[in-house]
């Protein structure tokens, strides 16, 4: 990302347009947080409780943390949703009122690390429907605000455009160059 | 008007002795009914009689006995009029009640008897004319309500609790008839109105003396602090009705002999006494109900709770006194006003109370509340009817209590007005004591309601209560009485007021009752406020989230998801608060006063206790017991062993002492 | 708290003013790999799926296959492939379509040629 990219980018028509403009109507201006640890390491727990440090701060972008399912606009799901936890996780999520968006975030909760088994979803998106995926083991603070900033549609996302293939022709992520 | 009271009185008395007779037949059904409901009936002739009496102002006279037999007068007198009311409203809520709760047996044949003889002792009580009359009719019904407490002599406790009440209730009844002695001797006469007359004549120290004398004798029976240590133990090994009379009427006539010796027969005295009698009551209001937050027996908890209250009823007319004695004769008539109706109020929703427990001890089998809870789905007209007795006695608006609590705080703040400034200022300590104990009343029935009624049952028993054949009607009728007296505080203290002028000669109608149905402290610039419009603004209050629940209903679209309970898979009863824990943070805070004993046993050093089970057991010093009443049993006991000697048996050792009497007398005479 | 108050003086703010610009330590975060798809072989990439523990990377036909949600940036797969894998220093890799974190990179190092 460079200093003379737009923050917003503008929204565009049609259906995705849409979507942001009622995102942003509803989610906009200030949002509340509920985590759910559905069996972590706790990394990435760290990582989030990061977020109200000084340094990243995210109540100037307009987020809050609320440990009552109730007040939450946002759940963020760390962990492999292990079998244990999955009357936890039902609870937590049909306790949170509409509308609500679902985060899935670190490796674990994307299907990574642990495999399906008798103890292990693998993956949060095989016990509830998950809006936005947050990669990462652990993902930065920065990107937990990307991520939270996608799901209130105040950032666009990046990864379509990625290509993972230095070789390839046209703008692609530079090795090692943070632009 | 007067003979009609009179009439009125002799009828429930009549009504009473008539279901003592009938009481005889209550081994069966048939006559533990017709017992119960001439019992009650007698009960609503008494109200009647009351509130005539009080509206009215003066009652007859009778005459009974010849100067052969021995004489008795009997006068009704305003002041006895609350009383009488209260007695008649407890007979009748214990007639309805009876049948539902006691089995028809032969014991509970005995103990109607003993009830209905008490109930015509306490009338006897409240209309005696004459000191010998007066100590009579006292005596009797101690010896009735002691019976009323044997009803389950069988049972581990019951004796020894009894006992207990007797003996303490004869100590007071010494010093009761050594204070009757001192205003005989000092007046001339028996007859209690020429007493009253002539006792301005009398010595201040020998009515001084007199006056605490009866303060201590009645305070036995009252249950004031030090004397209240038989009160626990016998009114919860009592059946449920009659814990309900004895902490409901029989504490109040302690309270009626006090204000009698107070207002009628030594009125005038010094302020010191009324501050005397404000300190112990506030004493007794603190700790009361400090003791009350340790019980984990319902029945106990509510007996410390009576001592809490009379001691509130107590300050309330200590406070008259001071105020009185100062000159503040508007101020101490009106908390003389305020004490009669906290009586009154206390009766009604202790009697109450006490039902209740009853119904859940039956319910239930237990009283322990950390054995129950979850009664307000098995109870559901219990659980309502209790927590109405719970506001009342939380004082919580628009109830009686808070209305009565409200008017004596009224009262103390005007301690400014006195021109001692340390007397005022005992007056504010007084008021701070009394607010404290408000503030401690109401955890402590937030506890007393939400651990057995709320939440999820700890015990077996309390899981499969029901309701059915439990007494309602009783109950509700008192609830019914709490909301009336509460809301129709302005009429219940007009009635009242008519009584104080009676009793003190000062009228203060105009600055008791003002338009509007408004109630002021005696003092027309100092506060206003009306029971019955605040009963009626909060009901309209009530109304407003009614009509935003029932204007948002069609057009916002609900889901119903479960509670939320912290992602908790499966809710255990033992979760939850006990009643010991809940009591916890007084207990730590106060202990000092309380210096509990905590035994805690583990089987192994794992703080969770997972090798094992902890044991946990705790106790509160019982410090009057023990720094107070063991002494005086012991030092009894050792002149009874050093006097033993004296009595051991030999016969001629007693032909000994006639000879040295024989001599003695030959002495005497010949001088 | 004066010493707070002079040292932020001195020092600045400390916030992040993310998301309008990037701090320069962000360079140094740990990311998924990106590949040099001229000097991937099948070899190598067989080698790859392998070595990945948490199973990002797959030999998909002529594709590697990497998938970027499970990806734990342990660097595994950078120390095997050497110089045909770098990071990529991408790490808002937020995204609303879980296939979209499923990048494929053709393998065309086979025929030899590492130009």
């Amino acid at each position: 990302m460079r200093a003379d990219q737009p923050i917003t980018p503008p929204i565009g028509g049609g259906l995705e347009g849409e979507l942001r403009r009622r995102t942003l109507a509803v989610f906009g201006r200030s949002l509340h947080i509920r985590t759910v640890d559905t069996g972590s390491c706790a990394v990435c727990e760290s990582e989030i409780r990061l977020l109200a440090s000084p340094h990243y701060d995210l109540h100037r972008l307009g987020f809050f943390f609320t440990p009552a399912p109730r007040h939450a606009d946002l759940l963020m799901v760390t962990g492999p949703a292990i079998r244990a936890a999955d009357n936890l996780l039902l609870k937590v999520v049909q306790a949170t009122p509409d509308p609500k968006a679902v985060l899935a975030v670190g490796a674990c909760a994307l299907g990574g690390v642990y495999c399906e088994d008798e103890l292990v979803h693998g993956a949060v998106d095989r016990v509830v429907p998950v809006d936005v995926y947050v990669p990462g083991c652990p993902p930065s603070p920065l990107a937990l605000l990307q991520g939270l900033l996608v799901a209130v549609g105040r950032l666009e996302e990046r990864v379509a455009a990625l290509s993972m293939d230095l070789d390839a022709p046209g703008p692609a992520a530079d090795g090692g160059d943070a632009s | 008007m007067t003979h009609a009271i009179g009439g009125l009185a002799i009828g429930a008395a009549a009504a009473w002795l008539a279901a003592a007779c009938i009481a005889l037949a209550a081994g069966r059904i048939v006559g533990l009914r017709a017992a119960a409901w001439l019992s009650g009936a007698g009960g609503i002739v008494a109200v009647v009689g009351g509130v005539l009496l009080a509206i009215h102002g003066s009652g007859a006279t009778l005459h009974l006995g010849s100067s052969t037999v021995g004489a008795a007068t009997f006068r009704i007198e305003p002041l006895a009029a609350p009383f009488i009311v209260l007695l008649g409203a407890v007979a009748v809520a214990n007639g309805l009640y009876a049948p539902r709760y006691h089995e028809p047996a032969r014991g509970t044949a005995i103990y109607l008897l003993a009830y209905n003889l008490a109930l015509l002792a306490s009338l006897a009580v409240l209309v005696a004319g004459d000191a010998v009359a007066f100590l009579v009719a006292w005596e009797s019904m101690a010896l009735f309500c002691y019976l009323l407490i044997l009803r389950h002599h069988r049972r581990s406790g019951v004796a020894s609790s009894a006992f207990l009440f007797i003996a303490l209730s004869e100590v007071g009844f010494l010093m009761i008839v050594l204070a009757f002695a001192i205003l005989a001797s000092r007046t001339g006469t028996l007859d209690l109105a020429q007493m009253a007359h002539r006792s301005a004549h009398v010595s201040i120290g020998w009515r001084a003396a007199a006056y605490l004398l009866a303060l201590g004798g009645f305070g036995f029976k009252a249950g004031l602090v030090p004397f209240h240590v038989w009160l626990p133990p016998a009114h919860s090994v009592a059946p449920a009705d009659g814990s309900a009379f004895l902490s409901g009427m029989v504490l109040k006539l302690g309270v009626y002999g006090i204000a009698l010796f107070a207002i009628t027969l030594l009125a005038g005295g010094p302020a010191w006494w009324g501050v005397v009698t404000m300190g112990l009551g506030a004493v007794s209001a603190v700790l009361g109900i400090l003791y009350a937050l340790m019980e984990r027996d319902l029945k106990r908890f509510l007996a410390f709770s009576s001592i809490e209250n009379i001691g509130i009823i107590i300050t309330a007319l200590g406070a008259s006194m001071v105020f009185t004695a100062y000159g503040q004769r508007a101020i101490g008539t009106f908390l003389l006003i305020v004490a009669l109706y906290h009586a009154l109020n206390h009766g009604i929703y202790k009697t109450l109370l006490f039902q209740e427990a009853g119904v859940i001890e039956h319910a239930t089998g237990t009283r322990d509340l950390d054995r129950l809870g979850g009664l307000v789905r098995r109870l559901p007209r219990t659980a309502v009817i209790f927590l109405i007795g719970t506001m009342a006695i939380a004082a919580l608006p628009p109830l009686n209590g808070f209305v009565s609590e409200w008017l004596l705080f009224q009262g103390l703040f005007q301690g400014f007005r006195i021109s001692s400034h340390t007397v005022g200022i005992l007056i504010v300590v007084a008021g701070a004591l009394i607010a404290l104990t408000g503030g401690l009343a109401i955890d402590a029935f937030v506890r007393a309601f939400g651990i057995p009624f709320l939440g999820m049952p700890r015990s077996n028993p309390a899981a499969n209560a029901t309701e059915a054949h439990q007494p309602t009607g009783g109950p509700a009728l008192l609830a019914a009485a709490c909301l009336f007296l509460g809301i129709g505080a302005p009429l219940v203290l007009t009635a009242l007021d008519r009584v104080a002028r009676s009793a003190t000669g000062n009228d203060i109608r105009a600055k008791l009752i003002v338009p509007q149905l408004g109630v002021i402290p005696a003092h027309t610039s100092f506060s206003e406020f009306s029971p019955t419009y605040l009963a009626a603004f909060m009901l309209a209050v009530l109304v407003v989230p009614i009509v935003i629940y029932l204007a948002g209903r069609p057009r916002a679209r609900s889901r119903r998801p479960p509670v939320w309970d912290g992602g908790i898979v499966d809710f255990k009863a033992r979760m939850q608060y006990t009643a010991t824990t809940d009591a916890n943070p007084i207990r730590v805070t106060f202990a000092p006063l309380y210096q509990p004993h905590v035994h805690l046993e583990r089987s192994s050093d794992d703080p969770a206790g997972r090798s094992g089970p902890v044991h946990y057991r705790f106790s509160v010093t019982p410090i009057f017991e023990r720094y107070l009443y063991q002494p005086v049993v012991w030092l009894v006991k050792t002149i009874a062993n050093l006097a033993r000697p004296l009595q051991n048996g030999d016969v001629n050792l007693y032909v000994f002492y006639v000879f040295v009497m024989v001599l003695i007398a030959y002495a005497v005479y010949r001088s | 708290m004066a010493i707070w108050f002079f040292r932020g003086l001195r020092k600045g703010i400390a916030t992040t003013r993310y998301p309008k610009t990037l701090d320069p330590w962000t360079r140094d975060l740990p990311t998924p790999p990106a590949f040099h798809s001229r000097r991937l072989t099948s070899g190598l990439a067989d080698a790859l799926a392998e070595a990945c523990p948490s199973g990002a990377i797959r030999r998909a036909g002529p594709d590697l296959v990497i998938d970027l949600g499970r990806c734990t940036c342990c660097g595994r797969c950078l120390e095997l492939a050497g110089d045909a894998a770098a990071p990529s220093g991408e790490f808002q890799l937020a995204t609303v379509d879980r296939s979209g974190l499923v990048k494929r990179v053709p393998i065309r190092g086979d025929h030899g040629s590492r130009a």
